[in-house]
Formats: structure tokens, sequence, C-alpha cells
């Protein structure tokens, strides 16, 4: 039903694996995948082993607080395939520390890599989005509800969704911008969260983790046509989390 | 590859508009289909038309807001099509009986037009999931879908204070039902549409409807089909992780 054939998508925080479930979707949609990543080496391998050819994989480096970083890239996203199709901002940190003993360089990279790296490769993606495009910005259960030990992620996470829903304003008609809420998504990410609240798991509706894939069927949604009048939107991806008390 | 082909759906309101469309989508995607709508004319009709083109349809007629009536049409669905996995609460009624042929206004609505509008946008989901759940929770798996409203999460000039206290209320009925369903593998959520180009829309004055489509940011009015291809993924294997959300489809209409 989906089919991104011929379309260029370009990812952020490509080699996480929420990531990594994104490229290998859009990959098997058909999509040129863009795929860049901090670590330069491993976004290598993964686009390789994605597309051994090559014909429709590029693996960048890409450093979320600089804004150079962000512009090269969809440059050479636009020099290599035409145009930018879908862009998808998944790169993050998540950082356990309390609000009175975070030091402002702890704050401040939170916030850097969190925010202002979507701010930069939205704003380095506008002019090459083609029409009908579309952005989807991964931000997190915490930018709803606030996150204990997590106050610089979700404070970051919450202003992703205030910059997807203002984005949505300001790029429509011609491109459509939503973000995806991640809950507890297995992965080395939740494992001291769950290891500290055990109780998280039965108190999810749907009595489980979810996986890198559901994030990603449900980022691919929104990419697709079949989304077409969905803009300024949030979806939770959480097994209920988000409801429950 | 959506997980639909082989599932048993039933659409409610599906004689034509929203529901006819998220029918219609199911159908495509391989799903058995129940066309309720208490207009039996409309259901036969839709229901026929999808079996011409080869899906296994049944045309049932109720009104959602009576316990026998959505019993008798759920045991009809079952019996003919078999066990239901998919229920999408999507009737519903928007009266403009104001005196000025827009919807009524407080002190000249009726109690008994307010009751009526929460039989059918309220009590008629409640009706339906109370019928369809024992077979999902006998499948352990299931999917509710519910059509809200931007009008239930904000005011909106165009509608009632009944329709918008139902589509408010179906919001709350949607993330109850997550967290009490979610331990038996059902997922339940709601797309809230915006202005969506409907036999019911149009009988909205037309200069209303403009002033919507200015302020909709994707500067138009949605499609049914736009609001059915959102239920089909709330209802796909894809959103499998997705429950207590209320999606709206609305370009961008408010954002809510």
């Amino acid at each position: 039903m989906i089919d991104f054939s011929g379309k260029v998508l370009l990812l952020t925080g490509a080699n996480g694996a929420i990531g990594r479930a994104i490229a290998r979707l859009f990959h098997r949609h058909g999509a040129i995948c863009v795929l860049t990543d901090l670590d330069e080496v491993g976004m290598a391998d993964f686009a390789r082993e994605l597309d051994p050819g090559g014909r429709r994989a590029l693996a960048l480096r890409q450093d979320a607080v600089h804004a150079g970083d962000a512009e090269h890239v969809a440059e050479a996203a636009v020099a290599r395939f035409g145009r930018i199709d879908a862009l998808v901002t998944a790169a993050g940190l998540y950082r356990e520390r309390l609000v009175g003993e975070m030091s402002e360089a702890e704050w401040r990279q939170s916030i850097a890599i969190n925010l202002d790296g979507v701010f930069y490769s939205c704003r380095a993606a506008i002019p090459h989005l083609s029409e009908g495009g579309a952005i989807v910005n991964i931000a997190s259960m915490a930018g709803h509800r606030g996150s204990y030990a997590h106050a610089h992620y979700a404070a970051a996470k919450g202003g992703t969704l205030s910059l997807t829903r203002s984005l949505a304003l300001e790029l429509a008609p011609r491109i459509r911008v939503n973000a995806v809420s991640p809950g507890l998504i297995e992965g080395p990410m939740v494992q001291p969260l769950i290891a500290r609240k055990p109780e998280l798991i039965p108190n999810t509706p749907m009595r489980r983790l979810g996986t890198a894939e559901e994030v990603a069927g449900v980022v691919a949604f929104l990419c697709s046509d079949l989304a077409r009048f969905v803009t300024g939107e949030t979806i939770h991806v959480n097994g209920g989390l988000h409801i429950a008390s | 590859m959506t997980g639909h082909a082989g599932k048993v759906v039933l659409v409610t309101g599906a004689g034509r508009g929203i529901g006819r469309a998220i029918a219609d989508a199911h159908a495509e995607a391989g799903a058995a289909v129940a066309y309720l709508d208490h207009d039996a004319g409309l259901a036969e009709e839709a229901a026929a038309a999808a079996a011409a083109r080869g899906v296994k349809s049944v045309a049932v007629a109720a009104d959602v807001g009576d316990e026998a009536s959505v019993n008798a049409a759920v045991a009809k669905a079952v019996e003919t099509l078999g066990p239901i996995g998919i229920l999408i609460n999507n009737a519903g009624i928007s009266p403009k009986s104001g005196s000025d042929g827009k919807r009524a206004r407080l002190g000249e609505m009726s109690a008994a037009e307010w009751r009526r509008v929460l039989d059918v946008n309220l009590t008629g989901a409640f009706l339906c999931a109370s019928a369809v759940v024992p077979f999902m929770r006998a499948a352990g798996r299931g999917s509710i879908v519910s059509v809200s409203s931007v009008a239930g999460k904000t005011y909106c000039d165009i509608v009632g204070v009944h329709y918008a206290a139902t589509k408010a209320a179906l919001i709350g009925f949607t993330k109850h039902l997550a967290g009490e369903l979610g331990p038996d593998g059902i997922t339940v959520n709601a797309v809230a549409p915006g202005r969506i180009d409907t036999p019911l829309m149009r009988g909205t004055a037309a200069e209303a409807n403009e002033a919507v489509r200015l302020a909709t940011p994707l500067r138009r009015l949605g499609s049914p089909e736009e609001v059915a291809q959102t239920c089909l993924f709330l209802t796909s294997d894809q959103a499998a992780f997705v429950t207590g959300q209320v999606c709206d489809v609305a370009g961008g209409w408010l954002m809510t």
C-alpha cells in the first residue's frame, strides 16, 4: 500500500535502533535513503548491508549540534539524488541527570542535540523538499508528560513538538510536518529505566515494550500519501503508556 | 501486508460519507465488511457494491442508539461473516435545527434533540463495543476506532453543544477503553476529522465551510477517503503498538 519508489528520504540518527528500522522499512518500500549519523563508520557499514549496490543508500556523517553538517548533508542528498521528499529526524541523546545536579554543559548538550539539531536539519531541508513532501520529527513521551531525571531531554522533546506544529503552519500547504512520540521501545536506551521501574511494563496497557519496527511503521504512514490530510499531528507509539496512570 | 486480509470489520454509519469510505477502504485491503446503517437502503447499496467487487460483505440495518437493534445487527454480521475483529464507531448525527438554519444554540435546543445526539454519537459506540469486544477477547486481538472530531477538542462554531460533548466523550471513551482492553490485545484509538467534504457537511452554509478552508493550513477540505486511510492505518499491523491515540485528520486545522 505504501510505495516510496523513487522518493528520497533524508534520515538523521540513522544508525540508532529506531533509525535503522526506519531505514530498512523505507528501503523495502522503494525509497532512496540518505542516512546520517555521528558514527560515520557504523553508518557506512549499515548502509552497505542495507543496499550492497549503493544505488539507493548514501551514508554521511552528521553531528546534530553543527548547523553546517545539516547544510552539508542536505546539499549532498540533492547533489546525488536531485531533491528530498521526506526528512525524518531521529538523532537524539538520552542521559540521566537530576536537575539539581545538572551542569550547564549537560543541559546545553541535550538541548543542542535533541532540539537545535532538529531545527538545523529542518531549516537545511526546507529549500530542497519537494511539493507534497513530509517531515517527521521523532519526539518522545517525555515531551508530553515530562521525565524524571531527564528534564533536559524532556524539555528538548517538548520543544520539538512545538517546533513541529509551527513548521506545519509555515510549510503548509506544500509540505506536511508531523511528529512521532515513542514510549518504551526495546533496546539499550530503556534498560536502566526498566531496571529502576519494572512496573512500567505492567502499567502499559499493551503489557510489553514496543519495537523499533513499530515506530518505523508509524513514521512511514505519516510520510506516505495515506496521511496527506494529516499535518501538525503527533502520534504516540507506546502501547497506551501515555494514557496510563 | 496491512494484516487486514480475512479480518471481519463492522463499520457503523457505513451507508455514506466517511463511514462508507472507511468500510470500502477495509474491503479493498482484504477484509470482510459489515455495512451497518440506520438506512437499510443505503446499507444494502453499499454492501452490494462491495460484493460486486468480490468483497465478502453484508448489510445490517440498525439504530446504534438501541441496544436490541445493535445486538441483532452484530449477531447477523457475525453469522454471515464470522467473529468481528475490527469495529469502527462512525455513526453520528449533527442536527441543524436552529432558527437560523444552523445548529441550535443552548436555549433553543430541545432535551429530546440533546438525548438523541447522545444516543447515536456516544451510546452507540458503547453498545457496539459491548457487543463486539467478547469476540475480540476470545481471539486475543482486535481493534476499535471511533470517529471523534476536532469539535470534541475545542470550540467549533459550526456544531451544537450536543455534538461537541459527544465527540469529546468519545475521546475519554477511547482512552479509557485503551487502558481497559490493552491487556486483551485490543487497541482502541480515535480519529478527529476536521472539515471533511461529506453529505453531513453540505448541510452547513457554504461560507462557514469556506472560513474553515481558509483557516486550515493545507488550504482545503479533507475527503472521506483521507479519513478512511488513517482509520485503516490504525487498524493495521503497522499500528500494533498504537493505542489510546486520537489522530487529527484535519489538514492542520486547530492542531488541538
